[in-house]
């Protein structure tokens, strides 16, 4: 259900940015907070937010819990909890135009160090298209769910999940 | 036999019945025209009063009126009256006061209260013999008239001039060869001695300053001349005058000033413009005649259309062309004409004016991957390294040579249409992501690294 619900999400965030939403919210669960985390870390979205089914309060959105604003997470209302994502744009533009799904439950696409290093430099690799000019890639590694350049860094491969432009 | 009589019978009774009940109310079940029944007319929100409810027409309201405004002499006004003028104008004043019913005045007047009124009381509907001008009923003006030539404007000048009978008539007047004597007259002016030429110089400006003076204490008046300037027709119709206070219009056709009118050339042009064409593009583009027939303008696509009327086939050509400086600036345009080179000299022009900045990677290549649709047609441009060249489709080529781009992979996968194909590689050129924008929109540094190592000297 995981590689499911991170394509839910890729197509839900496209979707909403092309709509020019301000505010945008997934079904919490530990693929899309992982997968938002990297996003804010790579700038592709301006907050990351806990919360119900209602959005959070403006002054909450700076930080990860939506704080004493939202009523706390029990087994009752689990199920209902969101997290709510700021989306970015500039220069009349989303930061965020194209958000694709590269590994899905019928198949999983995976992709070792020396792919990544070519994709990264542009240049095909194992099935894999090289990167354009602004675009970056997700992985889920054994190291959490990082941007290529960052899997790069700590020298580590994984399961493709996205790829964001 | 049997059948009419039951009818009959029962019109008869009926008509009996309707008249032993009252009149029946108007049908309106049927309506016989559009305007919507009297019931449902729309009423004024608010009721009228009529002025005589209000008390406003009654005797003593416009007796009361009428001594307000129209009040008779006082005594003093009549004193002061009769110190400005005689008895008689005195009595002529009173017995038009008493023609006048002030009551008259107030039911029938229009007073004016407007800024402009005039001192006196005029309605100006009749014109009154004594007073006004009679007015002139001229005859309509001239159809066949037109502008006069240079020979017929000096012969109205000549005879305008004639009316002013000061000195000599034109013609007569005595040129420096009359102050010489018999012997010289016929010899050529530099023939003449020295001393007979400077008399006669000087006994010429004599005359001259004699005639000019006479002229001056003459009729002639400078009132005169702007008459001659404001009154006098510029056409052949003999000074007819008209009714109407507008100038007379162009006649449609001016038949021998078709084609004799020139734009006025520029001497910045270096006489590269004669027929005026860039002119209108130098306003919009801020360049020189020079610099706009440097640019590398093509017609890249032809395009022959036939528009089959019910009078035949109408052929026109639909032309597209690029205009590029071959330093980064693009145009496209594109134009139809039923004249083939005059829809070419449009697209150009059009070209010209359209043309724009396109980003440009190292000024030799572009941006990333980039693809660019119209219609079934995408065209995908790829960057490529130093001394690639330009592989791509001719089309292709000539804009990204146009365009300054000079290492260039290109794809059409799909449709190539000549048109089309144009429209999306300008589509897809114009919308070429730009880094920094990139680098702004997410927060984080951006760094070209073709840059990074051996210096930057990449090259």
């Amino acid at each position: 259900m995981g590689i499911q619900s991170i394509a839910h999400a890729c197509s839900h965030l496209q979707n909403a940015t092309r709509a020019r939403l301000g505010l945008t919210s997934l079904p919490s669960n530990k693929y899309n907070l992982n997968l938002a985390l990297a996003l804010h870390r790579a700038g592709l979205v301006g907050s990351v937010t806990r919360g119900g089914p209602q959005p959070p309060p403006m002054e909450a959105l700076s930080s990860l819990e939506a704080g004493g604003a939202t009523e706390p997470v029990t087994t009752a209302n689990v199920a209902t909890r969101r997290l709510w994502l700021g989306l970015k744009y500039w220069d009349n533009e989303p930061v965020i135009r194209n958000v694709k799904v590269v590994s899905k439950p019928s198949r999983l696409v995976t992709a070792a160090l020396p792919a990544l290093e070519r994709v990264s430099r542009g240049l095909p690799a194992d099935h894999l298209k090289g990167l354009n000019l602004g675009e970056t890639m997700f992985l889920a590694t054994d190291r959490g769910v990082l941007e290529i350049r960052e899997a790069l860094v700590k020298k580590v491969g994984g399961l493709v999940l996205c790829r964001v432009s | 036999m049997s059948v009419p009589r039951p009818l009959a019978r029962s019109l008869f009774s009926r008509r009996l019945v309707a008249l032993s009940t009252p009149p029946a109310q108007p049908c309106h079940h049927h309506s016989f025209h559009t305007s919507p029944p009297l019931a449902v007319r729309r009423r004024p929100r608010f009721k009228n009063i009529r002025a005589a409810d209000m008390g406003l027409v009654t005797e003593e309201k416009v007796e009361q009126f009428a001594q307000q405004n129209f009040p008779r002499f006082t005594p003093e006004e009549v004193a002061e009256l009769g110190k400005r003028f005689s008895p008689e104008q005195i009595t002529a004043l009173e017995a038009g006061e008493a023609s006048i019913d002030p009551k008259d005045l107030t039911v029938q007047g229009r007073l004016r209260v407007d800024p402009y009124i005039l001192p006196y009381i005029e309605d100006f509907a009749d014109i009154q013999p004594i007073i006004d001008k009679r007015p002139k009923n001229k005859a309509p003006p001239d159809p066949t008239a037109r502008f006069m030539d240079l020979d017929e404007f000096t012969a109205d000048l000549v005879e305008w001039a004639d009316k002013f009978k000061t000195g000599d008539p034109t013609g007569t007047m005595k040129r420096l060869a009359d102050f010489v004597p018999e012997k010289w007259r016929h010899a050529d002016e530099k023939n003449w001695p020295a001393g007979v030429r400077d008399k006669a110089k000087k006994d010429f400006l004599r005359y001259v300053e004699t005639e000019s003076s006479n002229t001056s204490s003459g009729v002639l008046t400078d009132a005169d001349v702007l008459g001659y300037i404001l009154e006098r027709s510029s056409m052949t119709d003999k000074n007819r005058q008209s009714n109407s206070l507008l100038a007379p219009a162009l006649p449609n056709k001016v038949p021998g000033v078709a084609g004799l009118y020139k734009n006025a050339i520029d001497p910045a042009d270096e006489g590269l413009d004669d027929s005026g064409i860039y002119q209108d593009l130098k306003k919009r583009t801020g360049m020189t005649v020079r610099q706009i027939l440097s640019l590398r303008v093509k017609v890249i696509v032809r395009r022959y259309v036939v528009n089959q009327t019910r009078l035949g086939k109408v052929r026109s050509a639909s032309i597209m062309a690029f205009a590029g400086n071959e330093n980064g600036w693009l145009g496209i345009g594109m134009a139809k004409s039923t004249e083939g080179p005059l829809a070419m000299e449009k697209a150009k022009l059009l070209a010209i004016a359209d043309m724009k900045p396109i980003p440009r990677y190292e000024n030799r290549t572009v941006y990333g991957n980039i693809e660019g649709k119209v219609g079934a047609t995408v065209v995908q441009l790829f960057p490529r390294p130093p001394g690639f060249g330009l592989r791509v489709p001719f089309r292709i080529f000539e804009l990204c040579r146009a365009a300054g781009i000079r290492d260039l992979a290109a794809k059409m996968p799909r449709a190539r249409s000549p048109m089309n194909s144009v429209k999306a590689l300008h589509q897809a050129l114009m919308n070429q992501k730009d880094p920094e924008k990139i680098a702004e929109g997410r927060g984080r540094k951006l760094v070209d690294v073709r840059k990074v190592y051996y210096g930057g000297a990449v090259y």
